[in-house]
């Protein structure tokens, strides 16, 4: 009977790679609930955690689309420093909107270079995108050298600071609300995920990930294809470092550091497939919120923040191995 | 039957994979209305002729003329729009997506809502399912399965249901019948000579110099990536032609010795 009930679930975890996330999110929210003694579960924490989802989110979704492709991208903490020093310089020099148009077409740029010297010479990604981690990230120092870039806190107010990741929105009561980066986030997942499911591109996008071969050979240019996905990483990357800017109001040349391999862990936690062709923007965005609020589990109970990066590893591995049984399951007949 | 002036036109063409010299000076012509044989053994450049057709591969030297015009660039896209349908052996489905987004990969239809053009599922969907039953895909097969999920006979029909569907001048068939049954074999067999009945150029690669005999007009066969023999069927019988095969292949063995 349960045996029977449970094999009835197959279609949906194999159309919905995503189910996995959710499970350890769901049981996770519940154990930090039940041990936290409410230091986990406040409004502010809460909030909190909600804005580090959105930046680092924004930076996610584009990594995801990569790996559709089936290449990977791991320059994404740089772009995303890259995206909020230039916001910062520009936004009290000329103007915020300006300023973050300009890091969001820098971040493209970025990811237009991996894109191109990807495809053109056939070296692997992760090669090109160590290269341009190392380059951009050490740029961002160089150009810092080693000082904050920042926007006086008294120019900060207006509507452009505000949409920018400024202040949070929604407040309520004791609610302090949900910061307005979070809403970048929610129209970058519904847009794409429309765009990843019922456009050509996404079909695209997905075949190629598939098979490269395949793909070719019914006439998609898949050079042109895996290049729009680093384009529109870099870009998602650029825009969450101007929002992570905007709510912080200061960077260095730091900024962004280390968040490429978190972006990767909550793809693989997420259910996107490594190998390419099998992604769920909803289930790495969802990873994203399982680790952050990793993150601030351990911050509330004093644990020490290197054990993170231990944990961080250990999910990771975990989840891969997990969901490959999972799957494995769900595809028997 | 034929047409006098060749609808695909291959001249002196070369193509290396690196050191590796796999088509060798190959000169060929293809008409209108014909059923060509493509015969020869494995790594005898079969294949790789077909691939540069069909604008996977770029030649290293020679010519290839369409409909009398040169072509310059080769891409599948370009080789698709022409009209070139190829059934390929080894590619040509995602296995991640379903049969239906298969179907109709890389010339999907869409239908615009405010202006942004989306996928026309019910087109796809629809189109996909009658095409896959007349191919006789079990009923239990939807067109919303993975491509993952069917068998290789299964795999095939979408393939041949789809070049079938989309057919316009040319259709390539690289081994076709693998994986089918004595039946299903038959049918496809039928299909390549109704194809040609209807005025296109089809071209069928196999090893079984057998089973092609019956259907071709003529067979060219190839060895070692040179054309060693391009013969009609009512010139030459299966067992000669298989013969030339052998000495073919015992020749280019000398020469290389």
């Amino acid at each position: 009977m349960a045996a029977a009930s449970l094999s009835g679930l197959k279609p949906i975890v194999r159309q919905h790679s995503e189910v996995g996330v959710i499970l350890i999110a769901v049981l996770l929210v519940i154990f930090f609930v039940a041990t936290s003694g409410g230091r986990w579960n406040n409004s502010y924490n809460i909030s909190t955690i909600l804005q580090i989802t959105a930046t680092l989110g924004l930076m996610t979704l584009g990594v995801a689309l990569v790996i559709g492709t089936g290449e990977i991208d791991i320059s994404v903490g740089s772009t995303f420093g890259i995206g909020a020093l230039i916001y910062l310089y520009f936004a009290i020099r000329i103007d915020p909107v300006f300023a973050a148009m300009l890091a969001v077409a820098a971040g493209a740029l970025i990811g237009a270079f991996n894109g191109y010297l990807i495809t053109r010479t056939g070296t692997p990604s992760l090669i090109i995108t160590l290269g341009t981690l190392m380059i951009f990230r050490g740029l961002a120092i160089a150009l810092t050298s080693g000082f904050a870039f920042s926007v006086p806190y008294k120019e900060r107010d207006g509507l452009t600071y505000f949409i920018l990741g400024g202040e949070n929105i929604f407040r309520a009561g004791s609610f302090s609300g949900v910061n307005t980066g979070f809403l970048w986030l929610i129209a970058g997942l519904v847009v794409l995920t429309i765009a990843l499911k019922y456009t050509r591109f996404g079909n695209h996008l997905l075949a190629v990930g598939g098979s490269a071969d395949s793909a070719h050979s019914r006439g998609i240019r898949v050079d042109r294809v895996k290049i729009k996905a680093f384009i529109l990483c870099g870009a998602l990357a650029g825009l969450g470092g101007v929002l992570e800017a905007g709510k912080l109001g200061s960077a260095d040349g730091s900024m962004g550091r280390l968040m490429e391999l978190q972006a990767i862990a909550a793809c693989v936690l997420g259910g996107c497939v490594l190998a390419g062709g099998r992604i769920s923007l909803l289930g790495a965005l969802i990873g994203v919120f399982v680790l952050s609020s990793i993150q601030s589990y351990l911050v509330v109970m004093a644990v020490k923040p290197q054990w993170f990066m231990v944990l961080l590893g250990v999910i990771v591995v975990a989840a891969a191995l997990g969901d490959r049984k999972l799957r494995h399951w769900a595809v028997r007949k | 039957m034929a047409d006098a002036k060749p609808l695909i036109q291959v001249k002196n063409l070369d193509l290396y994979f690196g050191a590796f010299h796999a088509l060798r000076n190959v000169s060929v012509d293809f008409h209108a209305g014909e059923l060509v044989g493509l015969v020869g053994d494995n790594g005898a450049g079969k294949t790789t002729l077909i691939r540069v057709l069909c604008g996977i591969h770029t030649p290293t030297g020679g010519e290839v003329y369409f409909d009398g015009e040169r072509v310059r660039a080769f891409h599948p896209k370009l080789a698709i729009d022409q009209g070139i349908e190829t059934i390929q052996q080894s590619v040509g489905l995602c296995d991640n997506l379903s049969i239906a987004r298969n179907f109709y990969l890389g010339r999907e239809p869409v239908k615009r809502i405010l202006g942004i053009p989306f996928l026309d599922f019910a087109k796809m969907r629809g189109e996909a399912k009658k095409v896959i039953r007349a191919f006789g895909l079990r009923d239990n097969v939807s067109v919303d399965d993975e491509v993952e999920r069917l068998s290789g006979g299964e795999r095939q029909s979408v393939k041949i249901g789809r070049a079938v569907e989309f057919k316009n001048r040319v259709v390539i068939m690289d081994e076709p019948t693998n994986h089918l049954s004595v039946r299903e074999r038959e049918h496809v067999n039928e299909l390549a000579v109704q194809l040609r009945d209807q005025g296109l150029l089809v071209i069928y690669i196999t090893h079984d110099i057998f089973q092609v005999h019956k259907l071709a007009d003529r067979i060219v066969i190839m060895e070692n990536g040179e054309k060693i023999e391009d013969a009609s069927t009512d010139s030459m019988t299966a067992d000669e032609l298989e013969e030339v095969i052998r000495q073919g292949g015992r020749q280019v063995e000398k020469m290389e010795a």
